[in-house]
Order: C-alpha cells, then sequence, then structure tokens
C-alpha cells in the first residue's frame, strides 16, 4: 500500500535534520521550513538512520509500543515513511 | 510574547556582481563601510537561537561577496540555526563549497535567470550563466540539499516548460518558480516585467502539468503575481508575526522592502538586543495587530488570513502604509492596479533599468 520497500533503509535526506536544542517542539527542520513531528513520529524518524531496514524498523515500534495492536503499528509507521519519502525529506540510503 | 520569530533574513551585504533587472533589493543600498562586522553578526545570530528562531536565511545582494562567509555559517549552526545560502554562484568554487558544507551549510539555493544563455545574461546584466551551470553541477556533486530558484516575467514565462526541464537537468530537489514581486528595482521595471493576463494563465497550467509528471523527484514551489489575485498576499505571514530582516548596515526590519515606508525609525541591531527589537520596538508593533487597520479590512472576515496585504505595497502604491494594499479588489485603491494591468495587457516591451553595485 505505501509503495515501500521494505526490504531497504531509510535515511534524511541531504538538509533535513532533527532540531537539537531540546525544546517543548520536536521539529524536523528542512529546507522550506519545519515540520512538527507530533507523538510518536520522532521515534520513528530517529530510527531510519540508513542502517535498519524497514521491516526491522516496524518490529522495534512494535516492541516499543506493547500495547498498541501490531498491525496498527505497521500500518500507521508505514505510511507516515512513504509521505515523508515522497515529500523528500527521507531517502534510501 | 504572542509571535516568535522562526527565521531571520540576514542580508549580509548589498555588493553583487549580479546587476538583475528585478533585483529585490532596495533602491539605496548600503555601503561596504556600513556593513556589520563578523563579530556583529555572530552576536546577532546567537541572539535569534535563543529567541526561537529556526531557520538562517543568508542572502545579499551575493553572500559570497563577503570573505568571512565560512565563518558566518559556522557561528550560525553554533547558533543551532539551520543554514540557507541563498546565492548567485559567483565566487563559489570546489574548495570554499566544501568549506562552507563543513562548517555546517544545510541547504543552497542557487538562482538562475533563464535557461538559455543570451537572455539569462541580459536579465542578470552580466555574463553568469554559464558559470552557473558549472556551479550547479559542483553542488549536485555533493551531499547538500539543492534549490533552483528561478524568477519568472513577461519576458521569460512562455519557455516556463523548457525552464522546469532545465531546472530538472541540474540536480535539484527542489523548484523554486518566483514571479517577480514589485518592489526596489523590480517596481522601477514594473512595465517590462508584469506577465500578461494570458502568459500567467498558462504557466499555472504549465505548472500542475509539471508537478504531475515530477511528483517525488523534483517539487516546484511556484509564486504566483499578486497583481492578478482577488486578494492581497499575506505579506511575511504578517508584519512582526514569524520573520525578521537585517539588513548589511545592521538595521532590523519586519520585510526587505519595509525601508521605504516613511516616519519608521528602524532600530540597529547594533545598538538594541534583538529581542528588545522583535518584542518592544515601535517598529515592529507599528502594523502587528489589527489597530491600524482601515475599513474594509477591519471588517472582513479575511483579515486574519492576509493581515491586508504588504504595508509596502499600500504605501508604494497609495501613498499610505495604512491603507489597504491595493492589489485587493476590495480596496479603495485598486483603480491603479487595474490601470497597470491594462498597460502590460496592452502595450509593448521598454528598456531595463540596471541596478548598479554600491561602493
Amino acid at each position: 500500500m505505501s509503495g515501500l520497500e521494505r526490504n531497504r533503509a531509510l535515511r534524511l535526506a541531504p538538509g533535513c535534520r532533527l532540531n537539537t536544542t531540546g525544546g517543548p517542539e520536536d521539529l524536523l527542520l528542512i529546507p522550506e521550513g519545519a515540520l512538527r513531528l507530533k507523538g510518536p513520529a520522532r521515534t520513528i524518524v530517529e530510527l531510519c538512520d540508513g542502517e535498519r531496514t524497514l521491516a526491522e524498523i516496524v518490529v522495534e515500534l512494535q516492541r516499543h509500543y506493547p500495547s498498541a495492536q501490531p498491525a496498527r503499528i505497521e500500518t500507521e509507521a508505514l505510511a507516515l515513511l512513504a509521505r515523508l519519502r515522497d515529500r523528500g525529506v527521507l531517502e534510501y540510503a | 510574547m504572542k509571535y516568535t520569530p522562526r527565521a531571520l533574513i540576514a542580508e549580509i551585504t548589498h555588493r553583487c556582481p549580479l546587476h538583475c533587472v528585478y533585483c529585490s533589493n532596495p533602491l539605496k543600498m548600503q555601503r561596504r563601510a556600513d556593513e556589520l562586522s563578523t563579530g556583529d553578526w555572530v552576536s546577532v545570530f546567537q541572539q535569534a537561537g535563543e529567541m526561537g528562531v529556526l531557520q538562517l536565511h543568508l542572502t545579499g545582494g551575493e553572500p559570497l561577496s563577503r570573505s568571512d562567509l565560512t565563518e558566518l555559517v559556522h557561528a550560525g549552526r553554533e547558533a543551532q540555526l539551520y543554514l540557507n545560502l541563498i546565492t548567485s554562484g559567483v565566487g563559489l568554487d570546489e574548495r570554499r563549497l566544501d568549506e562552507l558544507i563543513g562548517a555546517g551549510l544545510d541547504h543552497i539555493q542557487l538562482s538562475f535567470q533563464d535557461n538559455e544563455e543570451a537572455p539569462a545574461n541580459e536579465f542578470a546584466g552580466t555574463r553568469s550563466h554559464a558559470l552557473k551551470l558549472r556551479i550547479a553541477q559542483m553542488i549536485r556533486q555533493r551531499r547538500i540539499a539543492f534549490t533552483v530558484n528561478m524568477v519568472v516575467h513577461r519576458r521569460n514565462l512562455d519557455r516556463l516548460k523548457e525552464m522546469i526541464a532545465f531546472a530538472e537537468q541540474t540536480g535539484a530537489q527542489r523548484l523554486e518558480i518566483a514571479n517577480v514581486q514589485y518592489y526596489g528595482w523590480a517596481l522601477r521595471n514594473r512595465e517590462s516585467l508584469l506577465p500578461t493576463r494570458q502568459q500567467l494563465e498558462h504557466s499555472i497550467e504549465v505548472v500542475e502539468a509539471a508537478r504531475e509528471r515530477l511528483n517525488g523527484k523534483l517539487r516546484i514551489d511556484f509564486v504566483l503575481p499578486d497583481y492578478y489575485a482577488k486578494y492581497p498576499k499575506p505579506c511575511m505571514n504578517g508584519w512582526g508575526h514569524q520573520q525578521m530582516l537585517i539588513d548589511p548596515a545592521g538595521h532590523v526590519l519586519p520585510c526587505h522592502a519595509a525601508m521605504v515606508i516613511p516616519g519608521l525609525d528602524f532600530p540597529s541591531a547594533r545598538e538594541r538586543p534583538l529581542r528588545w527589537i522583535w518584542e518592544d520596538s515601535p517598529v515592529f508593533n507599528r502594523f502587528r495587530d489589527e489597530s491600524w487597520m482601515p475599513e474594509p479590512c477591519r471588517s472582513c472576515d479575511r483579515r486574519t488570513r492576509d493581515f491586508g496585504g504588504c504595508r509596502c505595497q499600500a504605501f508604494l502604491l497609495a501613498g499610505d502604509a495604512a491603507a489597504t494594499d491595493p492589489v485587493c479588489t476590495l480596496a479603495p485603491t485598486h483603480t491603479v492596479i487595474e490601470e497597470a494591468l491594462q498597460r502590460v495587457n496592452g502595450r509593448a516591451e521598454r528598456e531595463w533599468v540596471y541596478r548598479i553595485d554600491p561602493s
């Protein structure tokens, strides 16, 4: 559904980085501004380290959020990753 | 404070090897001798970071004209800012580019005046196009975010399809197609630059088709000319709401053009803390809320969306910075826009006025 390749790894594209100021907002800085990361989105983006495959990221998230439905985690995480990739924020490593 | 500044536009010099006929710099440019020092800028960037500014746009003139640019980039990153360089590319070579990236540059926005060499050089008032092609190649070979900016107007809008194909070849991830905004030198050359209605309508179709074709490959941002809009643009997303600009001599302004408005005493970053200027200076509070608004803005539902449009344009075209932006079809002064459009849509082109570099 997402059109992503699950056996490949993603990383932040050049010019995209998480802000490190430690303020109240989780912001992803990009060339045209900033994206506000809601809920577990920051964790998901942080897992895109260019090493872990998408399948591994999903397993990790399911372990991280044991009370949520595993299938729902998979659907929502992949949907977010697909959106960020379409926007050019994430790229295949 | 209700408003947090999110972006700082630093015009670090007005010097530039190009002489573009639509330059956004003011007609009265700041001289080299009056430019802020490296230390002044470093202090400004630190203050900006502490105030919550996220993005630092280094622009000019040509920012590469300053030999301390790498130092400034480094200082901006130290202040936790996102570093964007807005450049013509003239003054860049492999070593300098590597130094800038090493210092923490996040993103380069490289301008092109056209896809064809002869008109590009004509609009820039200098032979720079061929060099820019080499610069684009240098940027593409490195791991850094890359946007191509193309300014469009009457004389090149009919080539928009070719210009988009050209931008694709540069290897940029993003293309900004910006219609000329009529301030500074562009206002002086307005009658030669404003596109016709037919050109504009065609260009919108071209961009829509290109966006579909290039989805996921090249992002396209398209800035329309506000003269043809029904309602004004939300200029700077509101006066003193999100952004500030510092000119080469240290004047802190709510936008590029605000110096044209008479009767405002623009504070200097040399003399005042940036936080005081943002929060308490009369200039930043002058048009910040709605109390300045005349009718029809005052009772208009759109006032929270477009803030009455652009204060500088209201002054430049209607003679009053506290008037409704004449671009608005509801403005009592809208006839000045209609007259300009009538002239443009029924008349041949004129000669350019080129900007001269400040001493």
